[in-house]
């Protein structure tokens, strides 16, 4: 039991570690001794749990978990730590994306040691969020997430940055006060704050009514951090102006990791399943409207967080209906595996796009998607000898674009083909028909420019960064292995996340003519798309949309907005 | 009891109003705090309803505050110090990179620098 509870709690303690040593060793020491701490307390905080956890696999699946309570306090007052199927999904998840994100800062910045340390604290709150089993604790989380995510966000130091970070820490603390006050509620109501003890009492009190509004304030505060609409407005900017490592992570890790902690806030309340299917509505308008903002963009970056939003819509859509159906269900945990297979496909492409994009547009000292042309040539003035970054940008649009065989095409159509025949359906179809034709407009970045080209002498290359190449090229590895692997990889999701057996998918499954001729339908409906932007009306039409800024407190709207609908579902249903 | 919950609902409404209203950014920082303050005292109030004595274990103390809400809001209250700090932080880089405390001011000049 003891070696257990330590193994459990291995990936909070040991990152916090990490970063300490990290600190220590940034304080006393020199260049030579931070260096190699920081490549320790990466090892110790990242890699050292991450197999820690992957030795517990064979203990999970089948809806078993480990507990444990935190400094072998009695169970009754401790904080107690479950750790699931779920659990171990989130921490490999962010894991995948934060290492590579962290190899790819190592030459490009930001490269100091506190950096380092800061991942290694919010990996900690990370794990800690995924397996918690107490209410407080997770506002205590979520909090430290957030605190972390503030500070990187501000790290390029520009104005813009700051500002950004400036506006989502506003939003966010001013969101989890509204989170103390549902917890406030529900302490009231049932005198506990452990999920369980929480879940029991409700189960047979009355006060349905208390406790559906105190649920509803801890929901909007946690899809506040998901970024659904209403409340994506603050994402954009914060996502566009961090530094490229950062944006990455921001979007593949940060917007994911609240989502799925929600499953458990969801089964405290009985009455819960009526908001799954509203939010399952309001993450398909999301997807939607999210291309459709992404196809304004001028700025490369901000065309990448607008498709961030766009692509959380659809984990969103299969997410809420997995709810409706009930995660302990057969239907419930097949649409909770697509959603998280689909959340993990996109953590990975979309990491993968922001730093490839990041490097070209760094390299041409341009973001205009309209302007810039010849990125691949700039990166060779750069140094670049392979057009290595090119080839990761396509590997990353086209599972983007669920062109096969890489991972974003299994995803989106086993995600699609789960919920078909529901309204949803035809709205994510539509999604993905916007998402080919911008990313037919950000990849002319890469397109030869008109101006003559210039011979450049070998010899005068700057050296370009080997960390860079290699940040990149682990994502697109990770990016093809999780495509060609995608019935395997389905099979292990859904074996952690799922009670009862599941069905598992073939590659014939994902290869019928049905799927294909949708794929080509969608494609060419979204080189159609892309055509029409190009002409004089859908010029005029999406440049009106471009203009969009949301002001401050704009933001603050879409969160009251986002609380009135959600009480109104209540008062309603 | 009744007079202290809209107290502290004013408090809480004050704060949320200087949040969003206020265009000078130190005072949203001060919303936030009334804000957070507002949450903090409500958790004390309801601890209070079962005792008035403070829950330190000793032999003749016996109506105590439930002691649950006070650890929380301690708790709370760190977390609080540590968001006001970084967003003042943050808001000396911001007047620093514009000269303006004015929110408004603030969004001009950074899209002027584009």
């Amino acid at each position: 039991m003891d070696t257990l509870s330590n193994i459990l709690f291995a990936p909070v303690y040991l990152p916090l570690l990490g970063a300490a040593l990290i600190l220590v060793c940034k304080s006393f020491f020199k260049t030579t001794i931070r260096r190699l701490a920081e490549y320790v307390g990466m090892l110790i905080g990242l890699i050292v749990p991450v197999i820690l956890t992957l030795s517990l696999r064979s203990e999970l699946g089948a809806g078993r978990a480990l507990e444990a309570v935190a400094g072998s306090w009695a169970q009754e007052i401790g904080i107690i730590y479950r750790f699931d199927g779920l659990s171990l999904l989130m921490i490999l998840l962010t894991a995948a994306v934060t290492i590579p994100a962290w190899i790819y800062s190592r030459k490009v910045g930001p490269a100091h040691s506190s950096f380092t340390a800061l991942l290694l604290v919010q990996n900690a709150a990370i794990a800690a969020i995924s397996m918690t089993a107490d209410l407080f604790n997770l506002f205590v989380c979520l909090e430290v997430m957030g605190v972390v995510a503030y500070v990187l966000i501000a790290g390029s130091q520009k104005g813009s940055a700051v500002y950004a970070s400036f506006s989502y820490l506003m939003l966010s603390s001013t969101a989890m006060v509204f989170f103390l006050l549902g917890t406030f509620g529900l302490y009231r109501l049932t005198g506990s704050l452990s999920y369980e003890a929480i879940a029991q009492s409700l189960a047979a009190g009355e006060n349905q009514q208390f406790a559906l509004i105190c649920l509803i304030l801890l929901v909007v505060p946690i899809l506040l951090r998901v970024a659904v609409l209403p409340l994506s407005l603050w994402l954009v900017d914060a996502h566009s102006k961090a530094p490229h490592a950062v944006s990455a992570l921001l979007s593949g890790v940060l917007l994911k990791i609240p989502l799925f902690a929600l499953v458990r806030v969801f089964s405290l309340v009985p009455d819960s399943a009526l908001f799954a299917l509203p939010i399952s509505y309001a993450g398909a308008i999301t997807a939607l409207v999210g291309v459709l903002m992404a196809l304004a963009q001028s700025d490369a970056k901000k065309l990448l967080a607008y498709h961030s939003i766009s692509q959380i819509g659809y984990v969103v859509t299969a997410w809420g209906l997995a709810l409706q159906a009930g995660v302990h269900t057969q239907a419930g945990a097949l649409l909770l595996s697509v959603s998280f297979f689909h959340a993990f496909s996109h953590a990975l492409f979309k990491a993968l796009l922001f730093l490839a994009v990041g490097t070209a547009t760094d390299a041409g000292a341009n973001r205009n998607v309209y302007t810039l042309r010849g990125a691949s040539r700039s990166l060779k003035r750069e140094g670049e000898r392979l057009p290595i970054t090119l080839l990761c940008y396509l590997v990353g649009a086209l599972s983007i674009m669920a062109i096969p065989p890489f991972n974003g095409y299994f995803s989106k159509n086993l995600l699609t083909y789960a919920i078909k025949g529901g309204v949803h359906y035809p709205m994510l179809t539509m999604a993905g028909v916007g998402t080919v034709a911008s990313f037919l407009k950000l990849s002319r970045i890469f397109l030869p420019a008109k101006e003559k080209e210039e011979t450049l002498a070998a010899r005068l290359r700057p050296r370009f960064p080997l960390t860079l190449h290699a940040g990149l090229l682990i994502l697109a590895l990770l990016c093809i292995l999780t495509g060609l692997f995608a019935p395997e990889t389905y099979a292990f999701i859904a074996g952690l996340l799922s009670a009862q057996p599941v069905q598992s998918y073939d590659a014939h499954f994902f290869f019928t003519s049905d799927t294909l001729a949708k794929t080509l339908s969608t494609a060419l409906a979204g080189i159609a798309l892309f055509l029409f932007i190009l002409t004089k009306p859908g010029a005029w039409i999406f440049h009106q949309l471009g203009r969009y800024k949301a002001r401050f407190s704009d933001l603050f709207f879409g969160f009251a907005l986002a609380l009135a609908l959600l009480l109104l579902v209540a008062r309603v249903l | 009891m009744i007079i202290e919950r809209i107290l502290i609902a004013l408090l809480f409404l004050s704060g949320f109003a200087a949040i969003v209203g206020m265009r000078n950014i130190i005072k949203k920082i001060f919303g936030l705090n009334l804000l957070n303050a507002s949450v903090v005292l409500l958790f004390i109030l309801e601890g209070s309803r079962i005792g008035n004595q403070a829950p330190i274990l000793d032999a003749d103390i016996t109506n105590m505050v439930d002691p649950i809400p006070q650890a929380l809001m301690l708790t709370a209250i760190v977390i609080g110090v540590c968001v006001s700090a970084l967003s003042l932080a943050l808001a000396v880089r911001l007047y620093k990179a514009t000269g303006s405390l004015d929110i408004q001011v603030i969004t001009e000049r950074l899209q002027r620098e584009h």
